[in-house]
């Protein structure tokens, strides 16, 4: 520790660091090139003429530059109600994981709290083992959930990776600054309001990202325990529609003729789907920040 | 709290057993009298079914991501009008349709009419009593028989019996085999080589050659249609197959029936399936079929032919069309889909006139409308105005003319696939007709109604051919399918794999006797064991 606290501030001028440097620079461009480049492709598929996407002349930039996709996209009025359950599902699901994982995290992190082992136990059994899909579904019909946005939001409230992240986050602060809360007069309840929450912006920020993005990309119990399609999410509607256009048909005789959903469309459709969520990161990026409790125990 | 007195519950008990026993009695449309109401006192062939008061059946509903579905198309607002039944609609993606149908039926919430079946999926729901024995009710619907009388189609119904000899599924029916997919070849690279349209593979096989040698950079046949786990170019493999006299790529059957030996025997096995393989493994050795064929993606394969860079492929009525806009900027460049090369059996047609169909909900039995809902299945389905209104509509407002006399045309205002593809209107996201959860099956002459003249050229001289006939119904017990299910899994994969690899030229087809010798031990022999007993258990029993 005593070498680290030895170092001047600033990058090294070392010749291996610079080399570590470059190779650091050169390896990550490459990653960021290999994630960017199907993105970037789409996003100039959105905006190209059709024929141009069949004979594949598509790549970085739009060809037969258009918005008449985009303004087909946009007058489904099925898209726009998916959308908009989307939204409101993503809102109400994380805001209600929040609450329920924070409460539950940090209960399991006082260590003088009986039966901890047990209710720990609890939620990571359920990562292990479950009911199974017809079960859930029974289970979930049987509660009256079924076309309810309870059937979305609540059997999937609690992950158990992020209560168990959470949990640690809670436990490795100093219990130094409960104790000053309580000999100043705060119940427990106080103390993780006031004093609690307000230092652990880092670890609910990352929650929020984490259920948001799992909520807003998830489709599975939507499409399990919502019959209508007024109640879909996007990502319903979005999955038929690119399992429409890529499952020809597997029977000789089938009466269906082929699907033909312009690749189009589908750029688009991703597109809109996947933007809102992305723009989340840079607004939430800036409490990803390291060393908030400095300097809050002294001695 | 409140008490269950002794008495009480011996008299709800005695109740349960009473109900028990109804319950046990009742099979058979004999017993139907008390749920009736709603249904016709006569109904019969010809008859428009009108329910004698408002009825609502519910049913799953397949939403097709080129046509979601609409509660207020015109579909559903004219039905009721027509036969006094509104359709209560579980609405499901098209993309996931069967794992939802297998939740809902498992989880004891299955609507009484569930449609989009393909036999045997029908298999998995049979022992759980969840799906109605349907050919017990069968006198309830005078249509459904009418046609399976007219066309002859005892046999191809017969195929889809299970153990009991009852059927759980009423499959659509196609009056004569239907081929849909070929190969669509531009034909005016044939025109200028000097090259007719090939009859034959071997004809093939020479026009292939003669393009290569005029473009020796390029494969001239690069194909689609690959899905994992199937071998690759699953239409190629099926469409050739079919003229050897086997079921292989995407429609690969495991046992194909060998007449002249009265038996079942292994289809990766024959000698037919090799010769399938032999030909495609020629193609793929003298570099006229693209190796890329049984990997790649269908744009990739769509886009090599939209450029130039192959000249031939696989396509259905519908790509064709597709190809011929892709091609328009290749200056002179045709397409047409050829019928299906003649293969050593001569010109003979393989395939099945039946068709994805409908299950019925046990639960379906006990409702007041039991008899009004068979009917109406009947007659939506299965009758010859019931067909043409799920397909084309309300004359006069989405189609002129007739079926019947070939004066059919839809409206200039209404486009359907080939038929007027600029009309501002679609027949089927706009008015829900031609949907395919009912719209399917019928005469051939509705068929033909539906194809622009190109297609309708192809499929007047595939129906020359004659038709294979069909394989004898062999249906197994659930416990003899549970374990062919196994024996079927490693099977499958072990052929899908070594097909592969005997076209691809990685395994040479002098290991012939080497592979046979795998699939035994890959419980193949037995495999055909328990299928030949199930045939002649069939035939002693229902034969």
């Amino acid at each position: 520790m005593t070498a680290v606290q030895a170092r001047p501030r600033g990058p090294l001028p070392t010749r291996g660091y610079q080399v570590f440097r470059a190779i650091n620079a050169i390896v990550l461009t490459g990653v960021v090139v290999v994630t960017l480049y199907p993105f970037v492709n789409v996003v100039a598929r959105s905006f190209s003429g059709e024929d141009y996407i069949r004979s594949g002349q598509v790549n970085l930039v739009p060809r037969g530059f258009n918005l008449t996709t985009y303004r087909r996209v946009m007058s489904d009025p099925l898209f726009w109600t998916d959308y908009r359950n989307t939204v409101v599902y993503t809102v109400l699901a994380t805001a209600v994981s929040i609450v329920l994982t924070t409460c539950y995290a940090y209960v399991l992190s006082k260590r003088r709290l009986r039966g901890r082992g047990l209710l720990t136990g609890v939620a990571v059994f359920t990562m292990f083992f479950n009911g199974g899909l017809i079960p859930n579904y029974v289970l979930v019909s049987g509660l009256g959930l079924r076309n309810t946005i309870g059937a979305i939001v609540l059997p999937n409230a609690i992950s158990v990776f992020n209560l168990l992240v959470m949990k640690a986050f809670f436990e490795s602060m100093p219990a130094e600054l409960e104790e000053a809360a309580a000999v100043d007069g705060l119940d427990t309840y106080r103390t993780l309001l006031r004093v609690v929450l307000p230092l652990s912006k880092a670890v609910l920020a990352t929650m929020v990202l984490f259920y948001a993005v799992s909520f807003w990309n998830s489709w599975f119990s939507a499409f399990l325990y919502l019959d209508r399609q007024d109640l879909f999410p996007v990502t319903v509607y979005l999955r038929n529609l690119i399992a429409g256009a890529t499952s020809g048909s597997d029977n000789t005789t089938a009466s269906d003729t082929a699907l033909q959903i312009a690749a189009s469309i589908r750029a688009v459709t991703i597109v809109l789907t996947s933007l809102p969520i992305m723009l989340v990161y840079p607004f939430i990026q800036r409490y990803f920040v390291s060393g908030v409790m400095l300097g809050a125990v002294k001695g | 709290m409140y008490q269950l007195s002794r008495r009480r519950l011996l008299a709800t008990a005695a109740g349960a057993a009473a109900l028990t026993v109804a319950g046990c009695s009742s099979g058979g449309a004999k017993d139907a009298k008390d749920n009736r109401t709603g249904a016709m006192d006569k109904y019969a062939v010809g008859d428009q079914f009108k329910a004698t008061e408002p009825v609502t059946f519910s049913i799953m509903m397949l939403s097709s991501a080129a046509y979601p579905y609409k509660a207020d198309w015109p579909f559903f607002a004219q039905l009721a009008a027509m036969t006094n039944v509104k359709l209560a609609a579980t609405a499901i993606p098209g993309s996931d349709y069967n794992q939802k149908r297998s939740v809902m039926i498992s989880g004891g919430n299955a609507p009484m009419i569930i449609p989009k079946t393909y036999h045997p999926d029908e298999e998995a729901y049979i022992a759980g009593g969840a799906i109605l024995a349907v050919s017990d009710y069968l006198d309830l619907m005078p249509n459904f028989q009418d046609k399976i009388k007219k066309w002859n189609m005892a046999p191809d119904v017969d195929a889809m019996r299970e153990a009991d000899g009852k059927l759980y599924l009423l499959p659509g029916l196609h009056e004569a085999v239907w081929w849909d997919y070929s190969l669509a070849i531009r034909t005016d690279v044939l025109g200028k080589l000097g090259l007719a349209v090939p009859q034959t593979w071997d004809d093939l096989h020479a026009a292939l050659k003669a393009m290569r040698a005029a473009y020796p950079d390029r494969y001239p046949l690069s194909d689609r249609y690959s899905m994992p786990p199937n071998p690759g170019a699953d239409a190629l493999l099926s469409v050739v197959g079919s003229t050897y006299g086997v079921y292989a790529g995407w429609s690969y059957q495991h046992a194909t029936w060998d007449a002249t030996a009265s038996t079942f025997v292994y289809t990766g096995a024959t000698d037919q399936y090799k010769q399938v393989l032999q030909y495609l493994n020629t193609l793929v050795g003298e570099k006229l079929l693209d190796p890329e064929s049984f990997t790649q993606p269908d744009d990739a394969a769509q886009q090599k032919f939209a450029s130039g860079k192959s000249f031939v492929i696989s396509t259905n009525a519908q790509t064709v069309t597709d190809y011929r806009k892709d091609i328009a900027k290749i200056p002179g460049a045709t397409v047409a889909k050829i019928p299906v090369p003649i293969g050593p059996l001569g010109p003979t047609l393989m395939g099945v006139r039946t068709e994805n169909g409908v299950m019925i909900s046990s639960k379906a039995r006990e409702s007041k409308n039991f008899v009004a809902m068979m009917q109406f299945i009947d007659w939506l389905w299965y009758s010859d105005a019931g067909q043409v209104f799920a397909k084309w509509g309300i004359q006069g407002t989405t189609y002129t003319g007739s079926v019947d006399d070939g004066t059919f045309a839809l409206e200039p205002t209404v486009g359907w696939a080939g038929l007027n593809p600029n009309a501002p209107k679609k027949l089927n996201a706009d008015y829900g007709f031609s949907n395919g959860v009912f719209a399917y099956g019928g005469s051939t002459k509705l068929l033909d109604s539906q194809f622009p003249p190109e297609e309708l050229k192809f499929q007047q001289a595939m129906s020359t051919r004659k038709a294979i006939p069909l394989p004898p119904p062999a249906p197994l017990t659930s416990e003899e399918r549970e374990q062919v299910t196994l024996w079927e899994t490693g099977l499958k994969d072990y052929v899908n794999q070594q097909t592969l690899k005997f076209i691809l030229g990685q395994r040479p087809l002098s290991e012939w006797d080497a592979y046979v010798g795998e699939l035994k031990a890959k419980n193949m022999t037995q495999y055909l064991d328990v299928v030949n007993k199930a045939h002649q258990r069939y035939q002693k029993d229902h034969g």
